[in-house]
């Protein structure tokens, strides 16, 4: 299976760094953090992360509107290997998953791994060493023989391109880069989005502003969100006997696990969520018109279901409105609908997504023999189990193309692809490669796999979401339970791989 | 020809505007005589409340829309269909016509259209309603603000109407490329189609609430100095239009608008009219209080530029 090294080394770049490190992690969010705790109980030690913040956490940190909180319950949303009996409540705020993610750095001794503010701006692969420069916005060039993109997708975000948003004078806001310092006690706000983030702003703003008004594009399908306060006692009897934690994780793991029936593929039970969905709106929402503005007309599980037990009566609260009319511009003082009003603010906030690479790469990736991933990926992104590219030998990425879950825990998906990375860099190490490649038509012949499935599910049954690039292609979803997504990670399978040990190998450090 | 909707949606997008593009209390106001004031005011109300129910109707169309291109230019006609009737209730602020900020007054006969659109506008099938709006919007294109127009000469009126006339234009090129698109395929099971959308009872309340208040509206607006000639001319321009291709003929819809609103016009007709004004005294007789009361989306609208 050995091949030999490429007769032809190619456009290498020759690294200013003097270590190079076995592994390098982008990004010290969830993904980062997780790969460094396993990769260091697996023997791996020298491991080095870039993070481009002076602090750890990646979205947690990013996103700290007002009302952030996971909508997925907390004894799911965080590491099997890491469990934490302390949760406060079913669905835990954002400063308490923060301070989790904090928390793993002194659990795990991850402090002296991090490298902070360096924000990586291209990544290049030396076909004559097999190691990869990582070079940073301020100039620095890290050196890695395997690198792990934990970079994150839904980490960038910036204002949406509409017209005359220049022009607003009043106060702008991002949702995933909050001004905590802006005071809204009695401002007039608008808020644009009815997204996930959207829906957990607007109950906080309306306790605080004097008006605030929502611009919704397209309603999404909402569930109830049962957020509760754990007991203390439940707390204790998740510290003393952590099989207990275990097993309720294991329950709710299998709740949203049934959910996928219903959410990816078009089935009976499609009809029972949607109706769930229904129900919940008409018990919170009287007026049949505002019913009607806030009923989806597209299937569940096309666009990402909603969680939220208090987002309507937001809504309907008398400081704030519901607008549905399209937007026609911003203007200096406030929103201009289609309907012809002119809707004065003080402040916008806009709610409006993030910067999804569907088909693009997030920096500069340059492989082996100059290849290019934003080329490559201009027609949407592929990979081999959401995790390596052909091409790119010894990178892998975290949340990659087609990992996206509609139903379940990320975090039980990003576990998989933790220990599958961590197999795929042991076997490096062990076998005394250069790299590991994974196979053009393997990988070929995964992606066709996947978009057949993808093509039975509701997200490709029509509805255009961030899920899908403007062509229409599902770069972001795995269409399957997250059991099955595991099943196809549990195993490093060498056959699938080029395994490459160059004549010229480098010194890696002890 | 086709009509491009995704240009025509591109189209929609980039030629917007807003009450706040004018001033309302440009001089202008004093051109409104004493005489026309009551004729104007009545005229103008009905008006109003035909581009707010051409909006509702709109609105039903967003959620049967064949593709997302022309949902999303149904959803902009809902949103501009009530800006219509926004800057007409501006007009009718700026001229001393409204009772302080409440709404004009809706007849019996609007608030039943009103209440059966609030029912059931959602059932009916987009191609009953993509036939209706051609033919309201060329009556109100064609003739009523036209005749608008020659009447008043408060230089805002003309400027508004401007801009409204604009968008009707882009709402009929879209109306009559829809009203084309739907009448493809094999005739026979097309007016099988229609006749069984036509007998559903739901749609019978409906045409029975609607029949009268066209009939009512036609001889209001006659009263006001509108000729008969002018809607005969509005009515040929839809059958011009609507059938200048097959697929346009063939459409069972389009040829029962065609020859229902010849015969709304023709008032010697008495077999139709007789009936037909006879439910407009019974609907007249209706007391308010038995009405339901009206659902919130008629609250949306407003005649102030900001909010």
């Amino acid at each position: 299976m050995l091949a030999k090294s490429p007769a032809k080394p190619s456009v290498a770049k020759t690294s200013t760094a003097a270590v190079t490190h076995q592994v390098l992690i982008i990004g010290a969010g969830f993904a980062g953090l997780g790969c460094a705790i396993r990769l260091r109980q697996s023997g791996i030690d020298d491991v080095v992360i870039l993070e481009r913040d002076a602090v750890v956490g990646g979205t947690w940190r990013d996103n700290q509107y007002p009302g952030a909180a996971c909508d997925i319950p907390s004894n799911l949303y965080s590491f099997s290997f890491a469990p934490n009996p302390n949760w406060s409540r079913s669905y835990s705020g954002c400063h308490e998953i923060l301070a989790y993610t904090n928390s793993l750095l002194d659990r795990y001794a991850l402090r002296g791994l991090i490298r902070f503010r360096q924000n990586v701006c291209a990544l290049a692969f030396d076909d004559a060493t097999g190691c990869w420069n990582v070079s940073t916005e301020a100039g620095e060039v890290h050196r890695a023989r395997s690198v792990i993109m934990a970079s994150g997708p839904l980490s960038n975000a910036s204002f949406p391109k509409m017209s005359g948003i220049e022009s607003f004078k009043g106060h702008k806001i991002l949702s995933a880069r909050w001004d905590h310092s802006y005071d809204f006690t009695g401002k007039r706000v608008a808020v644009i989005g009815t997204g996930a983030t959207a829906i957990q702003i607007v109950p906080e703003l309306v306790k605080q502003a004097a008006f605030v008004k929502v611009f919704q594009r397209t309603p999404g399908w909402m569930m109830p969100r049962f957020d509760i306060a754990i007991p203390g006692w439940a707390q204790r009897l998740f510290k003393r006997a952590p099989g207990t934690q275990r097993a309720v994780r294991q329950a709710l793991y299998y709740i949203h696990e049934f959910m996928a029936t219903g959410l990816i593929w078009n089935t009976p039970v499609t009809r029972v969520l949607q109706m769930i969905a229904k129900m919940h709106l008409r018990h919170q929402v009287k007026d049949s018109w505002l019913r009607r503005q806030l009923t989806p007309d597209f299937r569940i599980g096309c666009k990402r279901v909603l969680m939220s037990s208090d987002f309507y009566p937001a809504l309907q609260q008398p400081n704030c409105k519901l607008i549905t009319w399209p937007i026609a511009c911003i203007s200096p003082r406030g929103i201009r609908s289609v309907e012809g009003v002119e809707h004065v603010v003080d402040c916008i906030v806009f709610a409006t997504g993030y910067d999804i690479y569907n088909s693009a790469a997030p920096y500069q990736i340059t492989g082996r023999n100059g290849r290019q991933l934003a080329a490559e990926w201009a027609g949407g992104a592929q990979a081999y189990k959401s995790i390596n590219v052909a091409g790119y030998p010894n990178l892998y990425i975290t949340f990659g193309p087609n990992s996206g879950p509609g139903h379940n825990s990320a975090l039980a998906y990003v576990e998989s692809q933790i220990d599958y990375i961590v197999q795929g860099i042991k076997t490096v190490q062990t076998r005394g490669l250069s790299y590991v490649e994974v196979r053009e038509n393997v990988q070929l012949e995964y992606n066709r796999g996947i978009q057949k499935r993808l093509s039975r599910t509701n997200w490709n049954s029509g509805y255009k979401s961030w899920y899908l690039t403007a062509d229409g292609f599902n770069a972001a979803m795995y269409p399957g339970f997250a059991t099955q997504f595991a099943h196809q990670l549990k195993k490093f399978d060498v056959k699938d791989y080029e395994l490459v040990r160059l004549k010229t190998e480098v010194t890696a450090p002890a | 020809m086709q009509l491009d909707t995704v240009k025509m949606l591109e189209k929609i997008k980039s030629t917007q505007w807003a009450l706040a593009d004018f001033d309302w209390d440009e001089p202008g106001v004093d051109k409104i005589t004493p005489e026309q004031w009551p004729k104007l005011k009545a005229f103008m109300a009905d008006l109003m409340w035909i581009e707010h129910v051409g909006a509702r109707g709109f609105a039903a169309m967003v959620k049967k829309a064949p593709d997302d291109t022309l949902k999303q230019i149904y959803h902009y006609f809902h949103a501009e269909e009530q800006r219509h009737a926004n800057a007409e209730m501006a007009l009718m602020k700026r001229w001393g016509m409204l009772d302080g900020d409440n709404l004009p007054e809706p007849n019996t006969n609007i608030r039943l259209v009103v209440e059966w659109l609030d029912r059931f506008g959602d059932d009916v099938p987009l191609n009953a309603l993509a036939s209706v709006i051609p033919m309201l919007e060329i009556t109100l294109d064609g003739a009523l603000c036209k005749f608008l127009l020659e009447t008043v000469d408060d230089p805002l009126c003309h400027k508004v109407f401007e801009k409204i006339n604009d968008d009707e234009s882009r709402h009929l090129g879209v109306g009559f490329h829809v009203l084309e698109t739907m009448g493809h395929g094999k005739a026979y099971q097309l007016t099988l189609k229609a006749i069984g959308t036509l007998l559903h009872p739901k749609l019978v309340v409906g045409i029975l609430a609607y029949l009268p208040l066209l009939n009512k509206m036609r001889d209001n607006i006659v009263g006001l100095g509108l000729t008969e000639a002018r809607l005969y001319d509005a009515m040929n321009k839809f059958k011009r239009i609507g059938g200048r291709t097959e697929d346009g003929r063939r459409n069972p819809w389009f040829k029962i608008l065609s020859w229902h609103s010849a015969v709304m016009i023709d008032r010697r007709n008495h077999w139709y009219h007789r009936p037909i004004d006879a439910l407009v005294r019974v609907i007249d007789r209706i007391p308010v209080r038995a009405l339901p009361a009206v659902p919130t989306w008629v609250k949306e609208l407003t005649w102030k530029p900001t909010a």
